[in-house]
């Protein structure tokens, strides 16, 4: 097995972007290649694409040869697009990971394009309802807000954790954002703000979720001994985990304990001989706020039940204990499924490059993204470390 | 210009019929006012959402047994904005989990007649079907 870095990658602006999906693509791709200025687009012999709806949301299957043509890449080792809902992105570097690992693939290209805002923000829902068990959850009106309202409203019920606490994670989250050129929010809130949002899904609020987001983003996957012809700062991936347990929402093992999810992250820092606090910083899948406040108990940072207190306490902040989404996460930049893993790899990538503005400048040696999917059925995770 | 007005394949509820679903009966039984799910024969564990083929022991040999219809309110939401197309002029509605006593497992479906404030950790619940226009059958939850 070859050992697999990244050697750079890029962004479109996130948000509701008067742009079409292959703009998009087009929009991410030069990004991309002018980041790794070193590399001819000839020698991309591999395009993994993370698009989770484009069949629904931008009407438009089989979407990896028309990114590749948007771009101007023709492969000719793999094309292929993955989806895996909100880890459709990371599910694209992880099929890319074991095609260079192996020797398949040289150089990669893999990137994550999603469009979602249409003029029918319902169709968008439905398509989103549709992640769910269609016929057995998404049919009762289950979509993400109403799940992750149930587990937000067993959570403080289980363990005490209160609106404010819950609140904290998007002030922080929005605070990063908002000195982030790529993200949706780059607004700053208060926990008034956030308590007193609009009503989405009893008790979720509209500040307790991530957005409805337009973006694209990609990164450029090589073997160790390319790296070094790209960049002085390749990013390896050093471990890799993805556990998956159930569908249905009444079988889940759990609401509030995601089994799936400790057992991603302790196989992929046992895979890179870390522990949690080994890492610098911490990019989690805050798609709701309760999300972050269950990575931060089932990802081990701390005890079950005591995620409210980890945030009261300042630990997950730039200069505590362990940062968790310095670029801002979910809340902050959006949520374009597909480009979302993508987003939180650049970040790994600016980091370790020195490249983030000073108030959220962590650096380091070593990093973790993590996603979640569907109803936190699926946690997939990444371990990263700095080379250079 | 000509006017461009065309539905998208956007029906949540299952097709219920012997032509679309293997497990036409729970519908057929649904109707008739029980609510059931399959039992694998050969293991003995009982399924939801009914199945065809086990995942336990992969027989199909299964056998229609009957669930309670009442339970206990473990957990609920009620959705305010973001419902998908058709529930659009449902909204606000609610939803829950309630477990059931025996077997024990739980069952999601819509609230009806409560909103958020109206539910409670524990409150007794019973099961309500309701008949679609077009006469198909679905389930959800009301307080007993
Ligand atoms: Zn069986």
């Amino acid at each position: 097995m070859r050992k697999v870095a990244i050697v750079g990658g890029g962004l479109t602006k996130f948000g509701v972007r008067k742009a079409t999906y292959k703009e998009l693509a087009q929009e991410a791709g030069k990004a991309v290649f002018e980041d790794v200025p070193n590399l001819d687009k000839k020698d991309v012999d591999s395009l993994f694409l993370g698009s989770a709806a484009s069949d629904r949301m931008a009407f438009q299957s089989y979407p990896a040869p028309l990114v590749a043509e948007q771009v101007g890449v023709q492969p000719n080792k793999v094309i292929m697009r993955t989806e895996l809902a909100c880890a459709s992105g990371q599910a694209a570097m992880r099929a890319a990971y074991g095609s260079i690992a192996s020797g398949l693939s040289d150089i990669a290209l893999v990137m994550g394009v999603e469009k979602m805002n249409t003029p029918n923000m319902a169709e968008t829902q439905t398509t989103m309802a549709a992640v769910m068990d269609r016929e057995w959850d998404g049919v009762n009106g289950m979509s993400a807000p109403p799940f992750f309202a149930l587990v937000m409203m067993r959570h403080m019920h289980e363990y005490g954790t209160t609106r404010e606490q819950l609140g904290m994670v998007s002030v922080k989250n929005h605070d990063y954002s908002a000195s982030n050129p790529f993200a949706q929010f780059q607004k700053k809130f208060t926990l008034e703000d956030v308590i007193n949002s609009v009503e989405i899904s009893k008790p979720i609020r509209l500040l307790d979720c991530s957005g409805i987001t337009d973006g694209a983003g990609g990164i450029v996957m090589t073997s160790e001994d390319r790296a070094k012809e790209f960049t002085d700062t390749p990013v390896y991936i050093e471990g890799l985990a993805q556990c998956n347990m159930g569908s249905l929402v009444s079988n889940l093992p759990s609401l509030t304990t995601w089994k799936p999810m400790k057992k991603a992250f302790r196989a992929a820092l046992m895979m890179a001989g870390k522990d949690i606090y080994d890492m610098a910083f911490a990019e989690v899948h805050d798609c709701f706020t309760i999300a972050e406040i269950i990575a931060y108990e089932d990802g081990g940072m701390c005890k079950k039940g005591e995620g409210g207190k980890f945030i009261e306490e300042g630990n997950p902040y730039v200069g505590g204990r362990l940062p968790v989404n310095t670029h801002g996460g979910l809340l902050g930049t959006g949520h374009p499924l597909g480009a979302t893993s993508i987003a939180q790899t650049v970040e790994v990538i600016e980091q370790f490059r020195g490249e983030v503005p000073e108030e959220r400048y962590v650096g380091g040696e070593w990093a973790l993204t993590h996603n979640l999917s569907g109803n936190a059925n699926v946690h997939s995770v990444l371990v990263f470390r700095r080379g250079g | 210009m000509p006017k461009i007005d065309l539905p998208y394949l956007l029906d949540f509820c299952p097709l219920q019929t012997e032509d679309f679903t293997r497990i036409h009966e729970f519908f057929t039984n649904l109707k008739e006012g029980k609510f059931t799910t399959t039992k694998c024969k050969s293991c003995g564990e009982i399924l939801w959402q009914p199945r065809v083929v086990c995942p336990h022991c992969n027989s199909d040999e299964m056998e229609w047994i009957d669930l309670p219809q009442e339970g206990k309110l473990f957990a609920f939401t009620e959705v305010i904005h973001g419902a998908p197309l058709g529930m659009e002029d449902d909204a606000p509605f609610s939803i829950g989990i309630v477990d059931l006593e025996d077997p024990k497992m739980k069952v999601l479906a819509r609230v009806d007649d409560a909103h958020y404030e109206d539910l409670e950790f524990g409150q007794e619940m019973r099961l309500k079907i309701i008949t679609l226009e077009d006469g198909r059958v679905w389930f959800r939850w009301v307080r007993k």
